[in-house]
């Protein structure tokens, strides 16, 4: 009978500790979520140039880090988070060619409906005057604009590196590729965005 | 010497970059961040279950596939009304048969010939037990 009690002590004991675990687990995952998806939204939407398609790749790699590594440790999930994200973002570019490739065969351009304005969907900072936003607007429209030039990995590197402040290993992480690697992209990414912004940017 | 200020052009230049990205990222409206708090909602309900959403759904998905291959079935087994491929066949012979046009002159005398081994045929087992 004692045993029996016991044996019953332990399994609550270890029922209720997986319990906490998964409750702290969710509370932790919670807080890097609400404190990386901002930033996330924003890269994924100078990638693809469209708000709703950002937010629905967003909202794809949070579930997919939620459901495939939420037990790894939480350093980890910065370099995996943007991971999955920049693979989501490149099937889409690939996905858009294919379409757009469709398109012309049917003879309809496929970025009738691809009228981004950066200026229009930019937010407003608070506690500015008016001239000093739309300064800002402009730098920022500029930057974007010169961002979507660069070939796709320097992109993801000045993002990543610049936007996020993942280090050169977190972001060798993120793009799959060598740390070497990332230095280059992100060498060159600079040059060249200082070169087609120039000297009098902002 | 030049190297060491293209650095630090190339810094000034990042850290200009970061700050104008911050200020967009502060400036995202309400709409916008109530979706990615749903999204992130949706990412922690994943945690919670252990199991993807759409496997929720799995059992209802399951017994509408199953109603469908019920409906599918039941009416597959509903009588059809058409000519059998025997019965066209028994047909097509008589057709190619030599003496067909006679046998279409004397219709009425066949038809009582069919009649008669009908009626023979039923009074079989009563003679038989009799």
């Amino acid at each position: 009978m004692n045993a029996c009690v016991a044996s019953f002590a332990v399994s609550c004991e270890s029922g209720y500790r997986r319990g906490v675990s998964t409750l702290q687990r969710e509370q932790e995952l919670n807080r890097f979520l609400a404190e990386v998806e901002k930033r996330a939204l924003r890269i994924a939407e100078i990638s693809v140039r469209d708000r709703d398609e950002a937010l629905d790749l967003v909202q794809d790699a949070m579930i997919k880090l939620a459901r495939k590594y939420a037990d790894r440790s939480i350093d980890e999930w910065t370099p995996l988070f943007y991971r999955i994200l920049q693979n989501r973002v490149r099937d889409w570019h690939r996905r858009q060619a294919v379409r757009n490739r469709v398109m012309v065969w049917f003879g309809r351009s496929g970025n009738e409906d691809n009228d981004y304005d950066a200026v229009a969907t930019a937010p407003d900072p608070k506690g500015r005057t008016p001239d000093e936003q739309l300064q800002s607007h402009e730098a920022m429209q500029g930057l974007e604009v010169a961002l979507c030039e660069l070939p796709a990995r320097q992109r993801e590197a000045f993002m990543l590196r610049t936007f996020e402040g993942l280090d050169v290993a977190g972001t060798a992480t993120a793009m799959g590729c060598s740390e070497g690697s990332v230095k280059t992209h992100y060498f060159r990414a600079v040059h060249s965005l200082r070169e087609s912004l120039g000297e009098h940017w902002q | 010497m030049k190297e060491r200020k293209d650095m630090t052009a190339d810094s000034t230049f990042a850290g200009e970059a970061k700050q104008l990205f911050d200020e967009s990222v502060e400036g995202l409206d309400g709409q916008t961040r109530s979706r990615l708090n749903r999204g992130r909602q949706a990412a922690l309900e994943e945690l919670k279950t252990g199991r993807p959403v759409w496997v929720q759904w799995a059992p209802a998905a399951g017994l509408a596939a199953a109603a469908i291959f019920g409906v599918v079935l039941w009416t597959g087994n509903q009588p059809v009304d058409q000519l059998t491929p025997e019965a066209s066949v028994a047909d097509f012979e008589i057709l190619l048969t030599q003496d067909s046009f006679e046998m279409l002159e004397d219709l009425e005398f066949y038809s009582w010939i069919d009649l008669d081994e009908d009626a023979d045929a039923a009074l079989e087992p009563e003679d038989i037990v009799g």
